[in-house]
């Protein structure tokens, strides 16, 4: 095996699809569509982030410029989470569109994350987005198997594979040269983009290449040219091994229509079918079932704080709950929100996992269909995927907690519990001041590999196993 | 002789495997849509349930105070779907088809989603009108790419020409077979979809079976306008595909793209801030401000004085009013900046037809953003309602019990669109008109 004839057919194979006039216009489409995407990631990566984070300190002043008051008046005033768009979602708007933006914290109460990109759609989502990475996992395949499909069949219509044979190439240097010749073409249109990402970072002042983002960037360029290694090769084998270069073509597309458009779409229905998943009144009602059986603590008769009273009482060595040295109703509200909010994770988590589970069912089947591999990989570190989404919905959460457990607090610790004539309960506004806004974070690189270990173990299996492919299977190709 | 082309369409192997696996994944379509309704109605029986154990519950635990009752007390209006719902989801997985509201503030709780797994979503549901719009234009391009094409590469095309009187007849018949067989299927689906899914016969079925009869039509013309060019099989495969990934892929994405960007919906934010601002500012300002503006809002509760204490039930649903008073210009931008988004997209629908099938299923299945609107809508009338019945009670501090509650049953949408049968079919026919004048063009050089 000689790299030398390896590089020529490579070379010659490049040569050869810049002739037909075609590849011009496949190029430029691509380049239009490129433009666009990146276009149209970078502006909504920029107007969102400016609206939510706002909107984020319009709420914030307003939580600030609460005069003295009742803290449990602080509790029900709440706050919101606005969750932010992570930097590489410019690249991949994974699952953006279609996770909520929004959430009202108060006490008492978990309400839903509101406002979608998807619930304010006129339908036309269904059809998808168009994104760097979109363009990368639906189009770049399809124009791959476009640009190889002739790879081997045309040369064996032409005769023109018997003289290469003939004259002293072998079979596994001609098609190590194809592929090599269809990876470079690959990258022709590959490079744009990842050089795109990087412009954009560089021109807008909000974008920074911290180290973290930096990770992610080059993760996200290794899990794509590997992925293109896979297409690349399954190319130029089924260009091999069809008998006329239609037939290698009707297979090809035939592939691309079934593992990037079918494919996905049937799994995540299989998964919805077999892991149903509750509706919220389902949801609700559970979850009111479990508070009521183990504490209602707005409900007056409710045995677990009639115990929990007396206990109390006991402890302190008094006869009433207006002789605790705290607040005895902030006591009370503490305790109702540790429990309330204790069920409601358990549940919360237990529909997350059926979610999981729900998307498994797709995951696994990277390992019959690379599309889906290099789409978890891509999603997780652009940090849009499903566990990013998880995540906000905890961090969210967590921060409702807290706000409705600091004012618990303050209420036990500064509100009396007799009530003095003309004397309002009130604490001083600087209160509001010391508790820190909602602060979104998004998960770490690590964490992030960490969930699609799976779709990174389906993809280097796909490379290894098709070039061990591609050097077996070159000692079975027939020249005829 | 028919019969024979037929018989001869039908020898080839992949025509029929082809043909089997479009049936069974439009059958399994149907059974999602099925499922779909099914777990709605389950859901719909466990709000009814809920809603009259819920209200007896807290009835019980605050008879006394009506206030405090309806503070907690949450009434359901249902969006139910149309059962052509089961063939075009549409937005029907994103928004909510139920809202369980109280007599507080609505902004606060009028757009709360359901729950829902955002990676469904974003696969998109496998429906009927799915199956419609992808894939039976694939399998029409996969019939028609070669219709000319592989007579000429195989050589038999000489013999045609020679022993036909019409070689233009004898296309047409090739293509009459492969029209004939694709909409025999496509009524099959149909079929089982109205057995199955017990459809009834309406004037929305009848447009939806026109429309998608229409939308294959536009893709057959489609497709005979490129092989009557007479290319290589290669070529024809190349520019038929590439054009169904324009129409069904590039061009809807592009304009979903251009949309979200051009029209974002800062107000739907700013209606949540300010419901809870309007709200809640108003505990620490005078009281009779808020009282003053509630009597403007609602002349006819005037003769109810705000009784002289700390806290009363008449100045806290003034407050909660205040919430939605304030926020409702917020509500009515967000509401105008939707209806732009849809507007636009209609528009933008008419030329393009993959994108006017699927807008317009979504009309014709009550499932697309106009229903959600309505939903929103009528919502807002549900809540004013039971202000209006509550309100004086709370006011005049009746008792619980003395209130019927038993009629409090979940209320349903009342959705009465018109549909226009000329704007869902005219523009796919006159595309289709159109492509089958350039056919024959070409046609006549044969």
């Amino acid at each position: 095996m000689q790299s030398h004839t390896i590089l020529l057919i490579a070379r010659q194979f490049w040569m050869n699809t810049f002739k037909p006039r075609a590849i011009y216009l496949i190029m430029l489409l691509m380049a239009l569509m490129l433009a666009y995407a990146a276009y149209s990631g970078w502006k909504h990566y920029t107007t969102q982030n400016d609206i939510r984070t706002h909107y984020q300190q319009v709420a914030r002043e307003s939580w600030e410029n609460n005069p003295d008051k009742h803290p449990h008046r602080m509790a029900h005033y709440g706050s919101f989470a606005f969750r932010l768009k992570p930097p590489l979602s410019l690249f991949d708007f994974g699952l953006e569109s279609f996770t909520g933006n929004a959430v009202f914290l108060e006490s008492h109460k978990q309400n839903t994350l509101n406002f979608s990109e998807a619930s304010f759609s006129t339908g036309l989502l269904r059809f998808g987005e168009i994104s760097m990475a979109m363009l990368l996992q639906i189009l770049l395949p399809l124009i791959i198997f476009f640009l190889g499909f002739t790879a081997v069949a045309t040369e064996r219509e032409n005769g023109t594979l018997k003289i290469l044979l003939i004259q002293g190439a072998s079979w596994k240097e001609l098609l190590l040269g194809k592929t090599l010749g269809l990876m470079a073409l690959a990258l022709l249109f590959f490079l744009p983009v990842a050089v795109s990402v990087l412009l954009l970072f560089t021109l807008t002042d909000d974008l920074v290449l911290t180290s973290d983002v930096g990770g992610r960037y080059a993760g996200i360029i290794a899990a794509y040219l590997l992925f293109f290694l896979v297409i690349s090769i399954i190319t130029v084998l089924i260009s091999t091994f069809s008998i006329s270069s239609k037939d290698a073509l009707v297979r090809l597309l035939a592939i691309w229509l079934f593992l990037a458009i079918l494919l996905p779409r049937t799994t995540q229905a299989l998964g919805n079918y077999f892991y149903p998943s509750p509706s919220k009144v389902e949801f609700e009602a559970a979850l009111e079932e479990d508070l009521l059986k183990e504490g209602d603590s707005h409900n007056p008769d409710d045995s677990h704080f009639k115990a929990l009273k007396d206990s109390l009482l006991q402890t302190h060595q008094v006869s009433s709950v207006e002789e605790l040295p705290f607040n005895y109703s902030g006591f009370v509200m503490r305790e109702g929100e540790r429990m309330s909010a204790h069920i409601y994770d358990r549940h919360l988590q237990k529909l997350l996992q059926t979610y999981q589970q729900q998307n498994n069912f797709t995951r696994l089947t990277a390992f019959i269909n690379p599309f889906v591999a290099v789409k978890g990989i891509s999603m997780a570190l652009a940090g849009t995927d499903f566990e990013s989404y998880a995540d906000f919905q905890r961090q969210s959460e967590a921060y409702r907690y807290q706000l409705a457990q600091q004012m618990n607090e303050l209420q036990m610790e500064y509100i009396s519990n007799t009530q003095a004539h003309d004397e309002p309960q009130v604490i001083s506004r600087d209160h509001w001041k010391e508790f820190p806004d909602f602060q979104h974070q998004f998960i770490t690189i690590n964490r992030a590999l960490r969930s699609e270990t799976l779709s990174i173990i389906a993809l280097l299996v796909w490379s290894v196993v098709a070039i061990v492919l591609l050097l077996t299977l070159s000692q079975k190709a027939k020249a005829l | 002789m028919y019969i024979l082309f037929l018989k001869q369409f039908l020898r080839s192997r992949a025509v029929v495997l082809s043909l089997i696996l479009i049936l069974v994944i439009g059958v399994i379509s149907i059974l999602i849509g099925e499922q779909f309704l099914t777990r709605h109605e389950k859901t719909v029986t466990e709000v009814t349930r809920h809603q009259q154990e819920h209200i007896t519950r807290n009835v019980n635990f605050h008879n006394d105070d009506l206030g405090l009752l309806l503070y907690y007390v949450r009434f359901t209006l249902i969006n139910a779907p149309n059962p052509l719902a089961a063939l075009s989801i549409g937005q029907r997985d994103v928004n909510p088809s139920i809202q369980s509201v109280t007599i507080r503030n609505l902004e606060g709780q009028r757009y709360d989603t359901d729950l829902t797994n955002p990676s469904n979503l974003q696969a998109g549901n496998l429906d009927l009108g799915f199956v419609i719009i992808y894939l039976f234009p694939l399998l029409i391009i996969a019939f028609m790419y070669d219709l000319l094409s592989a007579e000429q590469e195989t050589g038999t095309w000489r013999l045609v020409a020679v022993q036909s009187t019409s070689t233009r007849r004898y296309i047409w018949t090739k293509v009459s077979i492969r029209a004939l067989l694709l909409y025999a299927l496509l009524i099959i689906l149909f079929s089982v979809a109205i057995l199955k899914l017990s459809l009834p016969l309406s004037g929305a079925l009848l447009l939806f079976v026109l429309l998608s009869m229409l939308y294959l039509a536009f893709w057959f013309a489609l497709c005979f306008w490129i092989v009557s060019f007479q290319h290589h099989s290669n070529i024809n495969v190349l520019t038929l595909l590439s054009l169904w990934v324009v129409l069904a892929i590039l061009l809807p994405a592009s304009v979903n793209n251009f949309l979200t960007n051009r029209y974002p919906v800062p107000e739907a934010l700013s209606t949540m801030v300010q419901q809870r601002d309007g709200y809640h500012e108003k505990w620490d300002m005078d009281k009779s401000g808020t009282m003053s503006k509630f009597y403007e809002h609602y002349p006819q509760y005037r003769k109810y004085a705000l009784p002289d204490e700390d806290f009363s039930w008449l100045w806290y649903y003034a407050m909660q009013q205040a919430g939605d008073d304030d926020a409702h210009q917020f509500s009515l931008a967000m509401r105008e900046k939707i209806g732009q988004r849809d507007r636009s997209s209609h528009l933008l629908a008419l030329v393009i037809p993959t994108m006017h099938t699927q807008l317009q299923f979504n009309e014709l299945a009550q499932t697309g953003l106009s229903n959600h609107l309505d939903f929103l809508d009528q919502t807002y009338g549900f809540h004013e309602q039971l202000r209006l019945h509550f309100y004086p009670k709370i006011f005049e501090n009746a008792l619980a019990n003395e209130e019927d509650w038993g009629q409090f049953r979940p209320e349903y949408l009342d959705e009465h669109r018109e549909i226009d049968g000329f704007d869902t079919l005219l523009p796919p026919l006159l595309l289709t008109l159109l492509l089958f004048v350039f056919t024959t063009i070409n046609l006549r050089r044969i």
